[in-house]
């Protein structure tokens, strides 16, 4: 019966749900799903991480290739990310070229890699003006079930951390590139950025790490995201308004999961 | 109509283009945008809503195609508007918001989401409330301040939008980092700023 009712009137269900202060997923409004890292699952990445919040599985893989900089910023590598949404993670998306939710995402991860100054691109320079690191940075969904951009930052952050890049001898001289696979070190991670979901249901319960079925039938998303003590990004993309109490609220709590993601993340590491 | 100019430094023309529903084009400072508004028109079977009008919403930068970065301020324009419209008043239908960038010169998101409300009041659009944007600067020495000397370094820089009701905050965008005191300063800052947006818009619309 309770499976019909939900598929009938599953905005009702859920309101029934939420009048007794729980969800149906068991949890309370301000709980969390338990969240996985492994690292350095592919062999073939120079660095990679596995993040699960809940059902929501995300891969990170990092590819590195050497490149010119740009004239403009001799000194300055490249960090490229790019979300895939493939037909399989969700039934939402279909084969083909990026979906335009893929696309809003993969600019939110961009924006809060460069907000947060985890890499400097001035240590991917190899030699100015001849030669830098161009870093992908690829992730693939395999399970979209809410909070995609906390799964991807944490394997993200897993991902980075333990990258190993080969060492690089170059000679300008001759423009000679000496590749040395075997001698390997660390990029290095500069902060630790956290992001957190939440999600405005019926203009007034705020939702802690929604589920794909919650963010559906909520009318607002909200993306905190803590560096160490700072913000780094604050993301409301529309939906329905927030008092700044309420906005102060979110931030607050999500300052209170930063340090357990962090300590999450260097266990893993 | 009239160019209408105002202490915020906008200057705005309501209904500057005769093929559109509503059209507006508005400059901040430099910045200026064009925005046009057809609605509620034939929807794609495919964005087709049984309950309610569809919005669409397509931002076109100065030159070339639209990028990655483009189909966020998308999104969250498209964010707005369908919070702000009466949408079940048009089911199967559908609402496109166009945006043309003419020039660019910082604040661009809040200049093109100013330019979609006051579309949106020329065309007549059923709007549970008007929403403005404001874009607000913090510099290294972490003062804020709403009007950015183009070309300036800064710290941080912060979108607000908030709604004309209750002045709740409808969407917020950030690059850079800050303390929590110094975002919620902002948050004060911008809304005082909304304000003389919205005795603004009620200027334009009178004239």
């Amino acid at each position: 019966m309770a499976e019909q009712y939900k598929s009938l009137h599953p905005i009702k269900y859920y309101r029934d749900y939420l009048a007794h202060g729980i969800r149906p997923d068991g949890r309370e409004f301000n709980k969390f799903r338990p969240i996985l890292l492994n690292v350095g699952s592919i062999d073939t990445a120079d660095g990679s991480a596995i993040a699960k919040v809940g059902n929501t599985t995300v891969v990170c893989g990092i590819k590195a290739e050497l490149c010119k900089p740009k004239p403009d910023a001799p000194k300055c590598g490249f960090l490229v990310p790019n979300l895939e949404l493939p037909p399989l993670c969700s039934p939402k998306f279909r084969p083909g070229p990026p979906s335009d939710q893929a696309q809003v995402l993969t600019q939110l991860i961009a924006d809060i890699i460069e907000n947060s100054k985890c890499i400097d691109l001035n240590d991917l320079c190899i030699f100015q003006d001849k030669l830098v690191w161009c870093l992908f940075v690829d992730f693939v969904c395999l399970d979209f079930d809410g909070s995609v951009v906390d799964a991807c930052i944490v394997s993200l952050l897993g991902a980075l951390k333990t990258a190993k890049l080969p060492f690089v001898e170059y000679d300008p001289a001759l423009d000679n590139i000496q590749v040395n696979m075997e001698e390997r070190k660390h990029i290095k991670v500069h902060s630790t950025p956290v992001s957190t979901t939440f999600a405005v249901f019926d203009d007034k319960v705020i939702l802690k790490d929604p589920t794909q079925e919650e963010e559906n039938l909520c009318s607002g998303i909200l993306t905190v995201v803590f560096k160490d003590d700072e913000l780094c990004c604050v993301h409301k993309p529309g939906g329905s308004p927030l008092t700044q109490e309420e906005l102060s609220q979110c931030i607050e709590e999500s300052k209170e999961r930063t340090l357990f993601i962090k300590r999450l993340i260097d266990t893993a590491v | 109509m009239e160019t209408v100019t105002d202490k915020t430094n906008i200057s705005c023309k309501l209904g500057i283009l005769s093929r559109p529903d509503g059209s507006a084009i508005l400059s901040e400072g430099n910045t200026t945008v064009i925005a046009g508004i057809y609605g509620p028109v034939e929807v794609k079977l495919q964005k087709l809503l049984i309950d309610k009008a569809s919005v669409e919403c397509h931002y076109r930068p100065k030159s070339g195609l639209p990028g990655v970065e483009d189909r966020l301020y998308e999104s969250i324009i498209r964010n707005i508007c369908e919070t702000s419209f009466y949408a079940s008043l048009h089911p199967r239908t559908a609402i496109l918001v166009t945006i043309q960038e003419l020039q660019n010169s910082g604040q661009l998101i809040s200049c093109a989401i100013n330019a979609a409300c006051l579309a949106c009041l020329n065309a007549g659009i059923d709007m549970k409330f008007m929403f403005s944007a404001v874009t607000c600067y913090m510099n290294f020495e972490d003062d804020l301040y709403l009007h950015c000397a183009s070309g300036k370094e800064t710290k941080a820089m912060f979108v607000f939008v908030f709604d004309s009701t209750e002045k709740r905050i409808i969407a917020s965008h950030t690059k850079g980092s800050f303390t929590k005191e110094q975002f919620e300063e902002a948050v004060e800052l911008s809304k005082e700023g909304c304000e003389d947006r919205f005795t603004y818009y009620k200027k334009v619309l009178e004239s």
